[in-house]
């Protein structure tokens, strides 16, 4: 989506850039008068299709982001509440529960893009499973099974589940029916053929054993690819035979540098860049980084409360000087700063933001943090703390954001003003928790993460004050931007996964308990990879949009409505053939009720992700996120001890508040389209 | 946007349709009751007209002296129960055969699978044939408790098994063979206590499940410890019910003890205990292979077994007694035929026999 976009604006932006330098004073003149996000430059003003777009929009385009963002969310929120969730083995735990999920997520996710559903998705896992499990059994000592040999039981398995797909996918065509009338009937008649074989055959409501193949090798004359395969489809990786002492030296390394890349990308993102350099500016910017990096040092050489403080203001010094030295050596200076104005628009937010901020305060204060006594129905005491404490100051925040946003409609000097405030009161918060609370977590973690925010929000508001505002497509500017935003997010996957992945003595010796990390978040990155690729990069994929878009209307042009159909819910059971493969091997046995009323959650994840309902509209990347979503919920009530008769409710609401989120982004992302 | 809503509305209506015919697989008295309840309403209406029948039939025959046999021969008894043909109910029939050959009298096994209208007709043809004892289970007590009123009233001793311990005196009936989950779960409590357990996680696989409920409750009664009764995941996605227990033994490092009221959250529970590391005593409720040799290997403690065998045999010993000798066991109590335990030590020979459909 980004790349078209780009393409698209390419051819203007010569244009665009000649009439640059008389942009700087009109543009900053019209910016008194009305909407910043909308200004447009007198170049491309007559064309309202390639109106000029905010950098927050311009950064937010790909339909996951709003998944992206709300997953954050509530990793956030579940980690502030709850002790174990955000740890190692909290996060194998929530990709386990993801990973089989995830994989259907997406394959549903396609199949809806491309205007079906497929509601025997859910119980084609557990069936296809069943129909290994049946191939590969033999007689010894029980009723039933083939006895085949793996390597010709899964393909075989296989072979039934593409036909199942291609039943349920020639049914849709050639009835002419909703797919959501039809597959209903494959679900309730895999539902019933489970059951009545598993019985029939085998004589129980579950059909096992997958590692009775390895039990009895000698007996059968060999395990029957059951070694070869057995790694392929369930190997675990257990975090506690990998140690790594300086582990976290390069996860803070490396979530520095991502979160560096990321502002470089804002601030490339959303300023004018100068025809020619300034070489002065960089030096500037040497020396900034230099008091950083002196700053950091000083800040490991002591260890006094005052010291700290030092040491902390030299390294926000040095930010400060680098990325105002940056923006002397890349961008054109601010000429109009405006005048500090107090408007009704951005005060009531800012009431409203002071006035959350408060009641947190309030909150945190007045309930007992040590108290794990149930005080409502539904929560602890310390929960109802924890909970209330985040979501008033969450609140707050977005509301001061909202605030400076709204003041930088009238004039840079207000909007800077108000955001320097809202920096400032970050840091009040900060010390609060870290007065308040008695966790390491909150103490150290939150309190430094929370001062680096703030930091950089200062700094983003002086710099803003100082320099000017690009008001006009400048692709090669964007493109280096986007790179930058993928180099961070790398840099964070690879700080996060070292985390993840690596243990140190000090944690084994803390006795935390031992993460396991499965081969199937393995095969649910590599399927979410694949079928993005494929929707986003292939014919196939350009097909899936038009026939989910307008079938007729996509034949007419020439797109194989029919078979894309068709292969699309063969995809699916494809999906749910390795699923049912992945759980077979895992748990050795397969109940007949498996994956029953699953289907809801693949679509749900489908749609928490940002796919919608009606078809043409979609994204495999986001159904991926919308699967971790669900699993941190399932995994997060339980790991923060919330009341389980509840359950659902939390579910729902969390579930609710994902897809607002995610609709709210992508709609403000969008509304300057 | 109209088709929006209309999918919308299809998706409710699909889900409703879910809920109501989610059955479980478990064959313990209280799911089947909480299952058929659903049924109820739509049973109601048939019911009613079947009962009016079974009146008449009444009236046309009157009451029927009842002489005491001396010779086995003669008797007929009547098992009518809502029987799934599930491995469940086969061990039931097993035990109701084996008596009847034992005591050579003449048997009917009415399976009702699920249906109390099946059963109700069934209940008509036994009072009908003369039956000299009629057993039954009571799944849904609100249809079946009239029809087996006019049985005790036509002189027929009467008998509920497995389901009906609540209203067994309602009918009548001289006395109830089955398990009660509130005994079963303190029977578990109780194991946990010499086991030397100190707080329990009691995992359920589903919600609102008033027999799951009684399980755990019925562990917090003679638990000595703390019981955490939380509901885990679905048995139709154990990669969740795995996790959800691990996210609850991490969050709760003192658990020590874990008791899964369904064979498979059982083994769930012992995943997620090796998962972590964590040295868990782990108790189980019913039966399957996986959970036998689980327990055979050391793995899991114990599991709960409610002996369905007796089930089927005791019926036709103590109907035997009452038709032939007038005894009336019981005392106006249930006869409990569990909790029994599956422990390492027996599990071997539990395996047998339940290879051979006694256990």
């Amino acid at each position: 989506m980004a790349d078209t976009d780009s393409a698209e604006t390419g051819t203007e932006t010569e244009s665009a850039r000649n009439t640059s330098p008389q942009n700087g004073e009109s543009g900053a003149a019209e910016a008194a008068t009305e909407a910043s996000e909308t200004a447009s430059t007198p170049a491309n003003a007559a064309d309202e299709r390639i109106a000029f777009r905010g950098v927050f929009a311009r950064m937010l385009v790909r339909p996951e982001i709003g998944a992206a963002i709300a997953a954050t969310a509530v990793w956030i929120f579940f980690w502030s509440v709850s002790g174990v969730f955000g740890l190692a083995g909290g996060t194998a735990s929530v990709l386990d529960v993801a990973s089989t999920l995830g994989i259907m997520a997406v394959a549903v996710a396609m199949l809806m893009i491309g205007g079906e559903f497929d509601l025997s998705a859910g119980a084609a896992t557990g069936a296809l499973g069943i129909v290994t499990l049946m191939f590969v059994r033999d007689i010894t000592g029980e009723m039933g099974g083939a006895g085949l040999s793996l390597w010709i039981a899964l393909p075989l398995s296989l072979a039934v589940a593409l036909g199942l797909g291609w039943f349920n996918g020639t049914m849709v065509n050639r009835s002419g029916l909703p797919s959501f009338i039809v597959t209903l009937a494959s679900f309730f008649i895999l539902k019933g053929a489970k059951l009545g074989f598993a019985k029939l055959i085998v004589d129980q409501i579950q059909v096992g054993k997958m590692d009775d193949l390895e039990i009895f090798a000698a007996d059968r004359g060999g395990d029957k690819g059951y070694g070869f395969f057995q790694p392929i489809f369930a190997a675990e990786w257990d975090r506690t035979d990998h140690v790594w002492e300086s582990r976290d030296f390069l996860y803070t390394v490396a979530c520095l540098v991502g979160l560096t890349l990321l502002v470089l990308a804002l601030y490339e993102m959303r300023f004018a860049r100068k025809d020619k350099m300034n070489p002065a500016g960089l030096a500037v910017t040497l020396a900034g980084i230099a008091a950083g990096i002196g700053g950091v040092l000083y800040l490991h050489g002591t260890d006094g409360t005052s010291a700290n403080a030092i040491g902390a203001a030299i390294i926000g010094a040095g930010m400060l000087i680098g990325f105002f030295g940056l923006a002397m050596w890349r961008y054109q200076p601010l000429s109009d700063k405006g005048s500090f104005s107090v408007s009704p628009g951005w005060l009531a937010p800012f009431g409203a933001g002071l006035g959350a901020l408060a009641l947190a305060v309030l909150a945190a204060r007045s309930l007992d943090a040590q108290n794990s006594e149930n005080v409502t129905f539904l929560v602890t005491e310390q929960g109802l703390r924890a909970i209330l404490f985040v979501g008033l100051a969450g609140a707050g925040a977005v509301l001061l954001l909202m605030a400076s946003h709204r003041a930088g409609i009238g004039s840079q000097l207000t909007r800077s003003i108000v955001l320097l405030c809202t920096a400032g009161l970050v840091v009040a918060i900060a010390f609060f928790i870290r007065s308040e609370s008695a966790s390491p977590k909150f103490r150290t973690e939150v309190f430094s993460i929370m001062l680096a925010i703030a930091a950089l929000m200062a700094v983003w508001a002086i710099v803003t004050l100082f320099f000017a505002e690009r008001r006009y497509p400048d692709a090669p500017a964007d493109r280096l931007g986007r790179l930058l935003i993928a180099g961070g997010t790398l840099m964070f996957i690879i700080g996060v996964g070292t985390r993840l992945l690596y243990t140190v003595p000090a944690e084994i010796e803390a006795g935390i308990s031992p993460a396991k990390f499965s081969v199937r978040t393995l095969w649910f990155l590599l399927f979410a990879g694949v079928c993005t690729w494929v929707l986003g990069r292939s014919k196939f994929g350009s097909w899936v949009f038009a026939v989910g878009g307008n079938k007729e209307a996509s034949r007419q042009i020439g797109v194989p409505a029919a078979r894309t159909k068709v292969q699309l819910f063969m995809l699916v059971s494809f999906a749910a053939w390795l699923v049912g493969t992945l759980l077979a091997f895992r748990l050795n046995t397969i109940q007949a009720s498996t994956g029953d009323g699953e289907e809801f959650e693949y679509i749900i994840a489908a749609v928490v992700g940002g796919t919608a309902l009606t078809g043409g509209y979609g994204s495999t990347l986001g159904a991926a996120i919308g699967a971790i979503i669900m699993a941190m919920a399932a995994q997060g009530i339980p790991s923060a001890r919330w009341n389980s008769d509840w359950r659902f409710v939390f579910l729902g609401g969390i579930l609710l508040l994902a897809v607002i989120a995610n609709n709210f982004i992508r709609s403000r992302a969008e509304a300057t389209r | 946007m109209k088709k929006l809503l209309s999918l919308l509305a299809l998706l409710l209506a699909f889900t409703l349709a879910a809920a109501a015919c989610g059955g479980s697989d478990d064959d313990t008295a209280a799911d089947d009751a909480a299952e058929d309840t659903s049924e109820e309403a739509a049973e109601a209406e048939e019911e009613e007209a079947m009962e009016e029948e079974a009146e008449e039939a009444m009236e046309e025959e009157g009451d029927e002296e009842v002489a005491l046999e001396t010779q086995g021969g003669d008797l007929t008894f009547h098992m009518i129960t809502h029987s799934d043909d599930g491995p469940f109910w086969s061990v039931v029939k097993n035990g109701f055969d084996a008596a009847c050959a034992a005591h050579g009298v003449n048997c009917v096994w009415m399976p009702g699978n699920n249906d109390p209208g099946q059963m109700v007709t069934d209940i008509e043809t036994a009072i009908g044939e003369g039956s000299a004892g009629i057993a039954a289970s009571l799944p849904s007590p609100d249809q079946l408790i009239g029809p087996l009123q006019d049985a005790v009233g036509a002189g027929i001793p009467v008998y509920t098994l497995n389901s009906g311990l609540n209203d067994y005196q309602t009918i009548g009936a001289t006395t109830h063979i089955g398990q009660s989950e509130d005994v079963a779960g303190q029977g578990a409590g109780n194991r946990f206590n010499d086991l030397g357990a100190t707080k329990v996680l009691c995992g359920r696989q589903e919600q609102s499940n008033v027999g799951l409920e009684e399980r755990c409750g019925g562990l917090a009664e003679t638990f000595g410890g703390e019981v955490v009764d939380e509901f885990v995941g679905l048995d139709a996605d154990q990669t969740e019910q795995i996790n959800g227990i691990k996210a609850i033994l991490e969050a709760d490092p003192d658990i020590d003890a874990f008791l899964g009221v369904g064979p498979v959250i059982a083994m769930s529970g012992l995943q997620a205990a090796q998962d972590l590391g964590r040295d868990l005593t782990i108790g189980g409720f019913d039966m399957t292979p996986e959970l036998l040799d689980a327990i055979e290997a050391g793995d899991i403690a114990f599991t709960v077994d409610q002996q369905q065998y007796l089930q089927g045999y005791l019926p036709v010993v103590l109907m035997f007694l009452e038709a032939t000798n007038a005894n009336q066991a019981g005392g106006g109590q249930p006869v409990l035929t569990g909790p029994g335990f599956v422990t390492p030590d027996n599990a071997a020979a539990v395996k047998a026999l339940s290879a051979a459909g006694t256990r």
